[in-house]
């Protein structure tokens, strides 16, 4: 605390918090008041986490997790050919019904039948045209070697999974979820590609159509499958993870061991490691506001 | 004869003239007040495309144009260790006793005062801006200063908001930091004898059209005065890459009688472009210290500016009317500001701004700090470590390690050039008016260059 530099006749003025004036009378130029850092405000908007909610949300990941070995399980099954085209395209009109009725029972608002009839036409496009292209997904890698192709769609998985949209879904119901962002496009697009490459090392071309059209089915519409059951139910969404859950481990059980206890392990890390150190990071939080950040604009930015 | 020079300081910065802006100014005009006090000041700074090498400006003072390519934003390359040889040269070519760094983004200047203290000259800072803590450019810049400021012997920083910010960003003590503001050559600054009739009331915007400084906040503001007001009318100065939004929104509006769009204003046209106008609109998302304000007062306009950073101790309160940084209260802003505009006395405003403001007190009060800086205690190269060590857990070491290969670099250099080999730069006084206030303006006649 600085001492009265005037001695004791004359009290000094009080001291303002202002840069005009020249040297205020008393106070030296790094005199620092009381109300030094009164404005500051620590961890204002920090979210107090809870260990079973975060555990709870965390399962959502793991369902992802999930859904992508068992693509890559029947990926595996088609190359070894012990899953003939016959049998994949039924699975895939039956993935492609199941989905549908998901979406038709789990959607608040009621379908109108022209919405319904939209979303056939564009289905049956989408089919269609996979099926024309299918010869030329056959024939795309001929030149290039299995290891690499092994290679390029392992990296291309796994960046898809780190870039992937956790919270929503990339391709939207109408009227629904938030814009996707860039990172969300990317993780599709690395999925695509990645079937694009299994899929050109198959036999015949309605292998090709079968696998392409299974995969592109997951990759794009299964998140907004598994958004919708979890906007419904949220019980009903933590019964469906836990079953595909248990589904993936008995089918990686049946095909290789190391497999099984390496994505056994994942599954605990995501689950229950992740959010117990999450949560012992947050005690290192210090987030710090004051009167020189930034004003944020309370209107959005149309260009 | 005139007596030796009391105090000699070499100024460092990425920011000075030819480039125009907060930084550079008061650079210039803080050297300028401190040879005029009789103290020897050089500049150090990179070079600006063909200007390089050695430049002496008004009143004597000499530029060392370095040649370092700038890479980014005026910034230096940072070569941690690249710039040794020449600051040493410069140093003890003019027997530099203070070393004075401005502004955080410089990165020459924090090479120039790390190798600074490892020669044993005394340093210090000046911040001119402020920084958030919460994004990855910020939080790495933060770092960058904590190292810089952990062995520095005094700062200063230009507002008490901006003291505030510099002492948890940087962890200094706030003993060390002393609160000295810009000021405003008043005598560039005058307001018109006969001010423009208030039948059509005229608002002056002069600020780059960029997301910092509120252009979307313009956008927003000025249809709605506009609306209000049929007297009101529009200039504004400045640009970039809000340009474009803002000519759309004149288009929109049908405003093209009523806002006038002057593009980029040189430095040397600001005063004729404020003159014309009776209020001065100021929409920055943040400042330190806003200059612009002070220009505006100095001329006579009334000021009305978003309550942001240091901006409410800039000016008193009936000069100056604060909005929160949202189009309405601008707008209920911009309406008090007119109806107050009657009672506002230009001539008295810019009286009063003389002042408030000027350059020669931020000039004795610099050399206090500097003073200050020279009592400070010689430390050996042991203790200064044990300072950087308090950092962080590995960035401390990280740090340590950077200054003992400084200090090796810097034996190596004695011993390949020793010091008696580098010769001392005379002293060339130019003989200055004694007594008679001379306008400190910066026009391109003024610069003499000693080939």
């Amino acid at each position: 605390m600085e001492k009265n530099l005037a001695g004791d006749s004359i009290p000094r003025p009080k001291w303002r918090k202002v840069a005009y004036g020249g040297m205020q009378i008393g106070y030296d130029d790094n005199y620092t008041d009381e109300s030094f850092l009164e404005e500051m405000v620590m961890n204002a908007n920090v979210v107090r986490r809870d260990l079973l909610k975060v555990m709870k949300d965390s399962v959502s990941i793991s369902q992802y997790l999930c859904i992508v070995a068992l693509v890559v399980l029947v990926w595996v099954h088609t190359l070894e050919s012990s899953l003939d085209e016959n049998s994949l395209l039924l699975l895939d009109l039956s993935l492609l019904a199941s989905g549908f009725l998901i979406l038709l029972l789990t959607e608040e608002k009621m379908l109108s039948l022209s919405l319904l009839l939209r979303y056939l036409v564009n289905i049956s496009f989408f089919t269609t045209g996979l099926y024309i292209l299918a010869p030329i997904y056959q024939t795309l890698t001929r030149s290039i070697s299995s290891d690499s192709i092994w290679a390029v769609t392992v990296s291309l998985l796994l960046l898809h999974l780190f870039l992937h949209d956790y919270s929503g879904s990339t391709i939207r119901a109408p009227g629904a979820l938030k814009t996707p962002n860039l990172t969300s496009c990317i993780s599709v697009n690395a999925s695509i590609v990645a079937s694009v490459f299994v899929a050109s090392r198959l036999p015949s071309r309605l292998h090709v159509f079968a696998v392409m059209l299974f995969s592109l089915q997951v990759f794009l519409f299964a998140p907004l499958v598994t958004y919708c059951i979890k906007k419904f139910n949220f019980g009903l969404h933590l019964l469906f993870s836990f079953g595909l859950m248990g589904l993936t481990l008995y089918s990686i059980y049946a095909l290789h061991r190391l497999f099984f206890l390496v994505f056994l392990l994942l599954v605990l890390l995501v689950n229950v490691v992740c959010p117990y150190w999450l949560i012992r990071m947050q005690e290192y939080k210090f987030e710090i506001n004051g009167p020189w950040d930034e004003a944020k604009l309370c209107f959005d930015i149309t260009d | 004869m005139a007596e030796p020079p009391k105090l000699r300081v070499l100024m460092v910065s990425d920011f000075f003239f030819p480039n125009f802006g907060g930084v550079e100014n008061h650079i210039y005009y803080l050297s300028q007040c401190l040879l005029k006090l009789g103290h020897k000041v050089v500049v150090m700074t990179h070079a600006y495309g063909n200007r390089s090498g050695v430049r002496y400006m008004t009143g004597g003072l000499k530029v060392y144009y370095v040649p370092w390519r700038p890479f980014v934003m005026q910034t230096t390359f940072p070569t941690v260790y690249g710039t040794l040889p020449i600051v040493r040269t410069i140093l003890r070519r003019e027997k530099i006793t203070v070393v004075h760094g401005h502004q955080a983004f410089s990165t020459l200047c924090h090479e120039a005062l790390m190798h600074a203290r490892t020669m044993g000259y005394k340093v210090v800072f000046t911040d001119h801006s402020l920084y958030g803590f919460a994004d990855v450019g910020s939080i790495h810049m933060n770092k960058v200063l904590q190292f810089s400021l952990a062995d520095i012997d005094q700062a200063i920083c230009v507002s008490h908001t901006s003291k505030e910010n510099t002492v948890l960003r940087s962890g200094l003590s706030p003993a060390k930091v002393f609160m000295i503001p810009n000021a405003v050559d008043t005598a560039m600054f005058k307001p018109v004898p006969v001010r423009p009739s208030t039948d059509v009331i005229t608002i002056v915007v002069i600020s780059r059209l960029v997301y910092r400084k509120g252009a979307d906040l313009l956008v927003e503001v000025i249809p709605e005065v506009c609306r209000l007001y049929p007297n009101v009318r529009f200039v504004v100065g400045g640009d970039g890459p809000k340009h474009v939004r803002l000519e759309e929104m004149r288009e929109k509006h049908s405003l093209q009688d009523r806002v006038e769009m002057l593009g980029a204003v040189p430095h040397s046209r600001v005063r004729s472009v404020l003159v014309t106008g009776h209020i001065f609109l100021n929409s920055s998302l943040t400042e330190a210290f806003c200059i612009a304000i002070l220009e505006a007062a100095s001329c006579g306009l009334l000021t009305v500016s978003t309550r942001v950073g240091g901006v409410p101790e800039v000016l008193p309160d009936d000069m100056v009317v604060l909005a929160e940084p949202d189009p309405d209260d601008m707008v209920r802003a911009i309406e008090k500001a007119i109806s107050i505009l009657p009672s506002i006395n230009p001539e008295e405003m810019h009286n009063r701004m003389k002042k408030l403001y000027s350059w020669q007190d931020v000039a004795k009060r610099t050399e206090i700090v500097y003073d200050r800086a020279l009592k400070c205690s010689n430390r050996n190269l042991l203790e200064r470590l044990s300072r950087f060590l308090s950092c962080g857990a590995w960035a401390g070491k990280l740090f340590c390690m950077v200054m003992i290969l400084d200090y090796l670099l810097w034996l190596l250099l004695q011993l390949l050039q020793p010091d008696e080999d580098i010769e001392e730069a005379p002293d060339i006084r130019l003989c200055h008016h004694q007594g008679v206030e001379v306008s400190e303006g910066l026009t391109k006649e003024d610069k003499v260059r000693n080939g």
